[in-house]
């Protein structure tokens, strides 16, 4: 919405400080990422003074909780879970307007409840209330939950207004291509596209957002990102923990649906996108389909583009620890990778010839995402003779978790009366220059949502372009069954079949 | 001033040497175990900010200004140059001198060790012409620059610091301890003018935007004949920023009428602040607050019914308002 269209009386206000009022409804109320990350998002937002003065927090499970009990969870997640400390002051504010609604996802009734709750709430304040829902449940229910939002009204409250009915959908955004085309048409079946928020919290920090600045709003970089310039670009979400105790969901996912095909492909296409033509949510969502469609399809035998892998027994911070198929709840024949790496070639005028590496995978020599940028080495022989130059790729990477930051290495002489060279490392790390206490992901993207900013969220094309993608991947792997899965020493950093993925365009894995 | 320099704290360096001094200072406390910014980070520094104290300044004054600095540079790791002068006729046999100070300030990880630098440079006045070729030298060069003239009284020393005034991205004012006519002083950049007061009140203006928002500017507007914006003693300047908000947005209305004033009310507290629409009909609108317990009060009815709701309003403390003025 552009300034002059606000409320005069909001105008001059940031955007995020004119959230209308709003009810928060979370499907999964009682849930782990509620207690974790939603309720502490809203605890924090309402310390940093963000919510509106009239919001309303409900809760919505299949458990019956009293309203009371309800306030007593979500006070204990925000001790536990928070960022901050819960202040007394700041938390009756936000308890004093929640509330909970017990109910089937599939019970109709119970959807008839949360409106008239919800219209009770509007007819005490005297004016209407833009409704968020918050799907935070297991995929399972996603869709139940959607039709009886469109069937109880709820799905098209205030449709055609600024404050319409919005709903925030977590991932997985399906399985594979054909499911998330169908959780797309549950969708799309009672909620227009705008209404529609798909969370991937990777977007939400900081360093991720900073990445479109530091491409866009410095000029020395622009004119360097191409194929001219860069030889090749590696993108890292590398996990030191095991599957600890998610096996049963880890089981039916594996590594490539769990984080390559939306976290490594979401930094993927914000680092190799076309200059978008405004800040606007769709420019940016525009230009990301873009890329993503320009994405070249997988030769999946094996000694192509893709590899997998389990972590076998190894040892992580000096501790033995068991590999994937001795982990409680693994099968034993179990087929599911713990890692999966791809070699990706852009099929665009910047990025023609230049190879985009993606890995991930758990139990790692440490826990870091980056996304690293090598650069072309210098033409000429100047410094090219024998040991004497120790020359290092120039190297520009954005460092994601932990440790936020950039660092860029270049080469620089040895003080002496000889001319040596030794490579140098300039870095920013955000922490230091901004102090640790920033926003959670979640807290960013609830109050986006709120403001119906859709710029850090997934775009229904969005997800199905990179499910295209990976699916026959993902078919050929369900078919290999074990044939082809690599295994690596929990604590290192991943399989031999992906460092030949690298090796055969000469290069190597990073170990950032 | 020669008091406010030796009561602020920091350890006194010769002037040419304040460069030296920082790095010897990080090198002593990295040898002791204290908290020194890492040797291969070096100091990340976000912005300057050099705090002009005035001549009407006092010593618990300018430790309190020096602490507000110290609290927004834990949070924006910043170069702070504070600036003490002296008068000729007090202190004629003193010439420039400075301290420098540092801190760092621990977080969750040794990354996340944010440190500051303070200089702090008295200068008796005949020597103002040197002063900002010192002022120069002492900030981080390449990152932006923000001047606060504390409690400054005299337009006819703008000259005297055009450096500043010209090459600081705000400078900033706070109408509460400066004299009301300081904002319309003829500052050579006077849109980079910013002030405290104005800033102080950003969650006043957020709960007041956020709840006649719901009105259409029509109704709010239609028969408006007064704006009232009543204080308590301790809050004359911020009710004079209000009102200023106030007309700003009601002259987005286009053609109105409607007469604005501030009106010194101290029954409620000193701490006390409203808003009144008046209206040539039977609408309605009041917001009254006790700043000081952070509450507020919302009462309107523009033909709907009444409407009364209450909200927590706090004025921003001066190290939020200082990074509102300077970031937003």
């Amino acid at each position: 919405m552009a300034e002059s269209d606000r409320h005069p009386f909001l105008q001059g206000l940031s955007k995020h400080r004119g959230a209308p009022p709003t009810v928060i409804v979370i499907f999964g109320a009682s849930g782990d990422l509620t207690a974790r990350k939603l309720i502490p998002a809203v605890y924090n937002l309402s310390y940093d003074n963000l919510l509106p003065a009239d919001f309303f927090l409900v809760g919505f499970g299949r458990k019956e909780i009293p309203d009371e009990k309800f306030r007593e969870l979500a006070a204990g997640a925000v001790k536990e879970f928070s960022r901050r400390e819960l202040q007394a002051d700041v938390w009756s504010r936000v308890a004093s307007q929640t509330t909970y609604v017990a109910g089937g996802y599939d019970d109709r009734g119970a959807f008839d409840r949360l409106a008239a709750h919800i219209s009770g709430i509007e007819k005490k304040l005297g004016r209407e209330v833009q409704p968020l829902f918050y799907i935070s449940t297991p995929p399972s229910v996603f869709k139940p939950i959607l039709v009886n939002l469109g069937a109880s009204g709820l799905a098209s409250k205030y449709l055609g207004q600024p404050h319409h009915a919005k709903v925030i959908v977590e991932k997985p955004f399906g399985r594979d291509l054909s499911s998330a085309r169908e959780l797309n048409a549950a969708i799309q079946a009672h909620f227009a596209e705008n209404q529609v928020y798909r969370i991937d919290h990777y977007l939400g920090k900081e360093t991720v957002q900073d990445l479109l600045v530091q491409r866009f709003a410095n000029a020395i970089f622009e004119p360097l990102w191409n194929r001219n310039f860069i030889s090749s670009v590696q993108i890292t979400v590398a996990e030191e923990v095991g599957v600890g105790s998610r096996a049963g969901y880890y089981e039916q996912s594996g590594c490539l649906r769990d984080m390559i095909q939306n976290h490594t492909m979401q930094l993927l296409a914000l680092t190799a996108m076309e200059p978008p033509v405004s800040l606007e949510a769709e420019s940016i969502r525009d230009e990301k389909v873009k890329v993503l469609k320009a994405v070249q399809p997988f030769s999946v035998d094996c000694g192509g583009d893709v590899a997998r892998a389990q972590y076998s027994a190894g040892m992580t911070a000096g501790i033995p620890v068991p590999g994937y198929l001795e982990e409680p709840g693994v099968s034993p024949q179990s087929a599911t990778e713990t890692f999966a790496a791809v070699r990706l070639s852009i099929n665009n005028w910047r990025w023609q010839g230049v190879p985009f590496y993606l890995r991930s995978g758990k139990r790692f020599a440490r826990r870091v995402s980056e996304i690293a940028i090598q650069f072309r080495r210098p033409p000429g022989t100047l410094f090219a003779e024998g040991d004497r130059f120790d020359l290092a790729v120039n190297t520009l990477a954005f460092q994601i978790q932990p440790d936020e930051g950039s660092s860029l290495v270049l080469n620089g002489k040895i003080p002496g009366l000889e001319t040596r060279t030794q490579p140098v490392k300039m870095s920013f790390r955000y922490a230091t220059t901004f102090g640790s206490n920033t926003p959670e992901a979640y807290e960013r993207l609830v109050l986006d949502a709120m403001i119906g900013d859709g710029t850090l969220f997934i775009r229904g094309d969005e997800a199905e372009t990179s499910w295209k993608l990976y699916t026959p991947v993902l078919d050929f792997w369900r078919l290999k069954g074990k044939e082809g899965m690599d295994a690596y020493p929990a604590g290192s950093w991943g399989p031999k079949s992906a460092d030949a993925l690298l090796a055969r365009d000469g290069y190597l894995w990073r170990q950032p | 001033m020669t008091q406010i320099f030796e009561a602020l704290p920091g350890i006194e360096v010769p002037v040419g040497a304040v460069g030296h001094g920082l790095r010897s200072m990080w090198m002593d406390a990295a040898a002791h175990g204290r908290p020194a910014p890492a040797s291969e980070d070096a100091t990340a520094t976000q912005v300057n900010l050099v705090l002009h104290l005035g001549f009407n300044t006092t010593t618990e004054d300018a430790i309190a200004q020096f602490e507000t600095a110290a609290r927004f540079s834990r949070r924006y790791p910043s170069r702070v140059v504070i600036l003490c002068p002296l008068r000729d006729e007090e202190d004629a046999e003193h010439g420039m001198r400075a301290k420098i100070y540092g801190e760092c300030t621990l977080g969750k990880s040794r990354d996340d060790t944010r440190c500051c630098e303070f200089v702090l440079l008295s200068y008796p006045l005949r020597q103002r012409q040197f002063l900002e070729n010192q002022v120069s030298i002492s900030i981080t060069s390449d990152l932006p620059l923000y001047y606060w003239p504390h409690r400054f009284s005299n337009n006819n020393a703008l000259a005297d610091y055009h450096y500043l005034l010209t090459r600081s991205k705000r400078t900033l004012i706070d109408s509460a301890v400066a004299l009301p006519e300081s904002l319309s002083y003829p500052w050579p950049r006077p849109e980079a003018v910013h002030d405290l007061a104005y800033s102080r009140l950003l969650h006043v203006r957020q709960a007041i935007g956020q709840f006649l928002s719901r009105y259409p500017m029509d109704a709010l507007c239609e028969g408006l004949q007064e704006v009232i914006v009543g204080h308590g003693a301790n809050h004359p300047a911020e009710a004079r920023a209000l009102l200023g908000w106030l007309r700003d947005r009601i002259g987005l209305c286009g053609k109105n009428r409607a007469e604005f004033r501030t009106e010194d009310d101290s029954s409620h507290g000193p701490g006390s602040c409203s808003v009144r629409f008046v209206y040539d009909n039977a609408k309605a609108f009041t917001w009254t607050a006790d700043l000081t317990q952070g509450y507020s009060l919302f009462e309107a009815d523009y033909g709907s019914g009444r409407t009364i709701f209450c909200a927590t309003t706090k004025l921003l403390v001066p190290e939020e308002a200082l990074s509102d003025a300077v970031f937003f």
